[in-house]
């Protein structure tokens, strides 16, 4: 039933990471599918205005985050602020707790965190782009990405921390 | 550099894929000449490789890139000396089509006044449903999206006949009937037969 090997190949290649980065957004199984194809929906129809193929990438991430902000409409103004004061505490945990964590869990905690503060985290873990291309991806400044997943970060590994303490 | 401020650039350190990121530098070798530093810095890249693990090891579900590349529009490739082919043979086979119609229509009886009917069956997604087979519970989701997304739907009922399912001409009722994608329903509508081909006027869609 094959037609387009190419779009295929970039199927097969991204749909796993866009799928996780959706499910890690919206927190929907469903709606996690629904932006994984939308987004690959949009890719076939315009794929022919990215001049650059080695951004591809960086284009679908894009493109399913702003689908999902078109659909959540959210027009929830934040402050970011400086690391330094996001970070006070540098938190930190051991690993084995965090292993022992199952990963719906994981994404009940995600679901926590403000959304303009969740993509960038889930970016910062889930792929290997530069703080640099996560910034590109979100169209936010450098500054304000790394602000944002700092305190994403701290905020999770609070969640994570209370979870693990002895009741 | 004192720790707190290393500490507070080192919260961002993935490992090696930061490693050449120039912000990092002064950072790490502060971590490399003091042991505390150096054991939170090793707690921390532990950390986050969890995490990663953790989030990688989420699985897509089964049959999701088959429904991507199912939904793909086709290629149009953008050669205008092909376009400007297609349009002719479009408009060629356009001319000849409806000269045939005419023709037709002088010799053909019109077709009986539709009429009303009651069937009860399962609303399908007729591109999955006839090019693939899809239909029942397994199928909804995709059958919900094709259906909202415009695609033809039918109603198969329960002595197997299959009816294309239209609203009033010119409009869409696909966003009522993606509502009960893959259900059983009963609709009420106005029948018309062409050529064996069953079509249904929805009036009315109960759901059982």
């Amino acid at each position: 039933m094959s037609a387009d090997p190419e779009f295929e190949d970039l199927v097969k290649i991204h749909y796993p990471d866009l799928y996780r980065f959706g499910l890690s957004l919206t927190g929907s199984e469903a709606d996690a599918c629904d932006l994984t194809q939308e987004t690959f929906y949009i890719w076939a129809n315009k794929r022919h205005q990215l001049k650059n193929p080695t951004k591809v990438k960086a284009w679908l991430f894009t493109t399913l985050h702003r689908e999902f902000l078109q659909a959540r409409r959210d027009e929830t103004r934040f402050k970011d602020e400086p690391i330094d004061e996001a970070s006070a505490e540098f938190l930190t945990m051991n690993a084995d707790c965090v292993n022992r964590i199952d990963a719906r869990v994981l994404l009940s905690f995600l679901g926590k965190l403000d959304e303009t503060h969740r993509a960038p985290l889930v970016l910062y873990y889930l792929e290997d782009l530069s703080y640099n291309e996560i910034a590109e991806t979100l169209s936010v400044p450098l500054g304000t990405v790394q602000s944002r997943i700092a305190r994403a970060k701290m905020k999770l590994l609070r969640l994570l921390n209370e979870t693990n303490a002895p009741k | 550099m004192t720790t707190s401020e290393a500490k507070s650039k080192l919260l961002l350190y993935r490992g090696p894929i930061d490693d050449v990121d120039p912000q990092f530098q002064e950072a790490l070798a502060h971590a490399r000449r003091d042991p505390e530093l150096g054991q939170w810095l090793r707690e921390q890249t532990e950390c986050y490789d969890s995490i990663r693990a953790k989030l990688l090891g989420i699985e897509p579900p089964l049959g999701l890139a088959e429904k991507i590349v199912r939904r793909r529009p086709i290629p149009f490739p953008r050669d205008w000396s092909r376009i400007g082919q297609l349009a002719a043979a479009i408009l060629i086979s356009a001319s000849i089509t409806a000269l045939l119609m005419k023709w037709s229509e002088r010799r053909n009886h019109p077709v009986a006044g539709a009429q009303e009917i009651v069937v009860t069956g399962e609303v399908l997604d007729m591109t999955c449903y006839i090019a693939s087979n899809l239909s029942g519970p397994e199928h909804a989701e995709c059958a919900r999206i094709c259906i909202r997304n415009g695609e033809p739907a039918g109603i198969k009922a329960q002595d197997g006949k299959v009816y294309l399912l239209t609203g009033e001409p010119g409009q869409s009722i696909n966003a009522k009937l993606a509502e009960y994608a893959a259900q059983v329903v009963t609709i009420k509508g106005r029948q018309s037969v062409r050529d064996g081909f069953a079509q249904l006027q929805v009036e009315e869609i109960r759901k059982l």
